[in-house]
C-alpha cells in the first residue's frame, strides 16, 4: 500500500512562452485519494492531460506504476482509467454498448466483459439503465457512467478531472459517495481535481497549484494545521472584564460589541480560556480552518474569486 | 483485430441506428432518377442503348462515392462531441483506429449502394448474380478509395466546417461532371480536361461497363456512351480508369493513416454541449 504508484518530479509544460504547468514535484502513493486543487487555469486540467498522456510535457519526469509515461504510453494507458470534465461518451449507444466497446478497446478478456459490466455499473447503481440509450440521461446520471467506464477495465489509477464540476449540490454528495465507496472496495489509487476545496476533506493528500506551481502539500488535516487558525467567538456578558482577559493572556482579538473573535492555533488554549471565562460567556463557537482557509493563506485570496 | 472490429462495429450501430439517413438516400436516388430520366429518353435515346440502366449505374456509384465521403463527418462528429478523446486515450494504436474508420466508412457505402441497387431494380435494371459481385467488388474500391480521402480530408480540416466547405467546393462540380447523371459525350469541349483528371469520371465508367456488360461493345461505341475516353488518340479504357482508382486508394489509405497517426487531437477544443 506504500508504494509511490505516480511519480512526477520537476514536471514543466509550456505553451509558447506560457508556462501551464512550472516545475512542479509530488508522488501519489498506492491506494490513496490525492486531489489537486485550485482555481480555474492554475494547470490542474494541463497536469492531469500530461499524466493521462494526452499532452506531452516540456521538461520534467513522470512514472506512473513504474512505466515512463513519454516513452510506454500505451503500457501506461492499460494501467489508468479517466473520467474527464466533458461527457466523452456516445450518446447514441446505450450504457451497456459503451461499457462493452470500451472493454473492446482495453482488451478486457472476454469472458469477463458481461460480468465486470455488471459489477462497476452496481457500483454507481446504475444497474437498472444498462439497456438506456447514453443520450436519454441527466447529466449527473452521464457523470456516473464515465466513472463506471473508467472502472471497468480494473485500472489501478482512476483520473478524475473535475468530476462533480456543472452537477447540482446533490448530485455532487452522490458522485463522491461512489468515489468514496470505490477506493474502500477496490483500493483503487484516486487522482482528482477539483475546484471545490471543502469537496477536498475526502483526500488523503492535497496539492494546490496555482499559477502552474505546488504552493502547497499534505494531508488536509496537515495542511489546515499549517496555514489556519481555529476561530473562536464568543458572545460576553462583561465585555470589559473579558478584554481585560484576553490582553492579559496575549490573545489576538477582534471586538463586536459584546461579541468576540479570537484566533488561536491550537484548541487547548481555548479549553482553558473558557474555563477561565465560564461564567461570563453567553454564547459560544469554534470553528476550525477549511481548506478554502488554507487557499486563501497560502495564495493571499480566495479561490471564489480568481 | 478486436480493437478494429470495435471501432468498425460502433460506428455500424451508429448508422444502423441512423434511419433518416437511409430515408434521405433512397429520396436523393429516387429524385435524381426521376430528374434525369427526362434528360436521358429525350435526347439520349440514339446516343446510348438503354438510358435507364446507364443513368441508374451513375446513381448507384455516386451514392457509395457521396456516402463514403461524408462518412468522414462522423470523425468530426466524435471529435466534436468528445466521444474521440475516449478512443484516443485508449491503448489502441493510431493506425488501427483509422483502418477501423476507413472499413466501416466503406461497408457503409457498399451497403448504401447495394440499397440504390435494389431500387432500381424496380426501374428496369436487371443484374445477375455475378456481375452483383462484380459490382460489390468495384464499390468496395471506390467506397475504400474514398473513405481513406475522407479521412485525409477530415484529419486535415479538423472542423465540421472547413470540412463541409471543403466537400462542397469538390463534390458537387465533379459529380457532375463524371458523366454519371449526365453523358460527358454532350458537355462542352473546354470542360474535358477537367473531366479527364476527374476521379469520379473512371469511378462511373467502370462501373457503368460492368453493369451494362459491355465487354463486347466496341471502342468506338464505348467512346460514344462516355464509358471509354480518346484523350488526344490515347485511349483510356475502363479497366486502365480503374487501375487508376486502385492507385489513388492506395495512396489516399498510406496517407490518410499516417496524417491521423501524426494528428494532435488534444489542441482541438471540445465543444461543451448545452443542455
Amino acid at each position: 500500500m506504500n508504494e509511490n504508484i505516480i511519480e512526477v518530479e520537476s514536471l514543466t509544460k509550456k505553451y509558447g512562452d506560457f508556462k501551464a504547468v512550472d516545475d512542479i514535484s509530488f508522488t501519489v502513493k498506492e491506494g490513496e485519494i490525492f486531489s489537486l486543487l485550485g482555481p480555474n487555469g492554475a494547470g490542474k486540467s494541463t497536469t492531469i492531460n500530461v499524466l493521462c498522456t494526452i499532452l506531452n510535457k516540456t521538461s520534467g519526469k513522470l512514472i506512473i506504476n513504474g512505466y515512463d509515461v513519454m516513452k510506454q504510453k500505451e503500457k501506461v494507458r492499460h494501467c489508468i482509467g479517466i473520467v474527464f470534465q466533458e461527457t466523452t461518451l456516445d450518446s447514441k449507444l446505450t450504457v451497456e454498448e459503451n461499457l462493452k466497446f470500451h472493454c473492446d478497446f482495453y482488451k478486457v478478456p472476454r469472458s469477463e466483459v458481461s460480468e465486470r459490466i455488471d459489477s462497476v455499473l452496481d457500483l454507481v447503481d446504475l444497474k437498472d439503465r444498462k439497456k438506456s440509450p447514453v443520450g436519454s440521461l441527466s447529466g449527473g446520471t452521464k457523470r456516473r457512467v464515465e466513472i463506471a467506464r473508467g472502472l471497468v477495465h480494473s485500472p489501478k489509477i482512476l483520473f478524475l478531472d473535475e468530476p462533480t464540476a456543472g452537477l447540482d449540490p446533490q448530485t455532487r454528495t452522490n458522485v463522491w459517495d461512489y468515489i468514496l465507496k470505490l477506493q474502500r472496495q477496490s483500493g483503487t489509487t484516486i487522482f482528482l481535481t477539483t475546484h471545490y476545496m471543502d469537496e477536498a476533506e475526502i483526500s488523503s493528500n492535497v496539492s494546490i497549484i496555482d499559477h502552474g506551481k505546488i504552493v502547497a502539500l499534505g494531508t488536509p488535516n496537515d495542511l489546515k494545521a499549517r496555514f489556519t487558525k481555529i476561530k473562536w467567538k464568543m458572545k460576553s456578558s462583561n465585555p470589559e472584564g473579558t478584554i481585560d482577559y484576553l490582553n492579559r493572556n496575549a490573545f489576538p482579538f477582534e471586538r463586536r460589541e459584546n461579541e468576540f473573535t479570537i484566533s488561536v492555533s491550537k484548541t487547548d488554549m481555548i479549553l482553558k480560556a473558557i474555563l477561565d471565562l465560564k461564567k461570563d460567556i453567553l454564547d459560544f463557537e469554534v470553528t476550525k480552518g477549511s481548506l478554502n482557509d488554507v487557499f486563501l493563506s497560502v495564495t493571499g485570496r480566495d479561490i471564489r474569486e480568481s | 483485430m478486436r480493437e478494429i472490429w470495435a471501432i468498425f462495429y460502433r460506428n455500424f450501430l451508429n448508422f444502423s441506428r441512423d434511419r433518416m439517413r437511409v430515408i434521405l438516400t433512397f429520396a436523393m436516388s429516387l429524385f435524381l432518377l426521376f430528374v434525369f430520366s427526362f434528360v436521358m429518353k429525350s435526347s439520349m435515346t440514339e446516343m446510348i442503348k438503354s438510358p435507364m440502366n446507364y443513368l441508374i449505374s451513375g446513381i448507384i456509384i455516386m451514392t457509395v462515392f457521396q456516402t463514403a465521403l461524408n462518412n468522414s463527418t462522423s470523425i468530426l462528429e466524435d471529435i466534436s462531441s468528445g466521444f474521440m478523446k475516449e478512443i484516443i486515450i485508449s491503448p489502441i494504436s493510431r493506425w488501427r483506429i483509422s483502418v477501423g474508420q476507413i472499413l466501416s466508412s466503406s461497408v457503409i457505402a457498399i451497403i448504401q449502394g447495394i440499397l440504390v441497387l435494389v431500387m432500381g431494380l424496380f426501374f428496369g435494371l436487371s443484374v445477375d448474380f455475378p456481375t452483383f459481385l462484380e459490382l460489390i467488388g468495384i464499390m468496395a474500391v471506390v467506397g475504400a478509395t474514398f473513405s481513406s480521402m475522407g479521412l485525409f480530408l477530415a484529419t486535415v480540416a479538423k472542423s465540421s466546417s472547413t470540412f463541409q466547405t471543403m466537400a462542397t467546393v469538390l463534390v458537387m462540380p465533379l459529380t457532375f461532371l463524371s458523366g454519371a447523371y449526365i453523358p460527358t459525350t454532350i458537355l462542352p469541349k473546354f470542360l474535358m480536361p477537367i473531366i479527364y483528371i476527374n476521379p469520379l469520371t473512371y469511378v462511373t465508367s467502370v462501373f457503368r461497363y460492368v453493369t451494362m456488360k459491355m465487354w463486347n461493345v466496341p471502342t468506338a461505341q464505348l467512346i460514344k456512351e462516355g464509358v471509354a475516353f480518346n484523350v488526344h488518340g490515347f485511349i483510356i479504357m475502363p479497366q486502365l480508369g480503374f487501375l487508376f482508382i486502385i492507385l489513388m486508394g492506395f495512396l489516399f489509405f498510406g496517407l490518410s493513416v499516417r496524417k491521423f497517426s501524426k494528428a494532435d487531437f488534444s489542441t482541438i477544443r471540445v465543444l461543451k454541449l448545452k443542455h
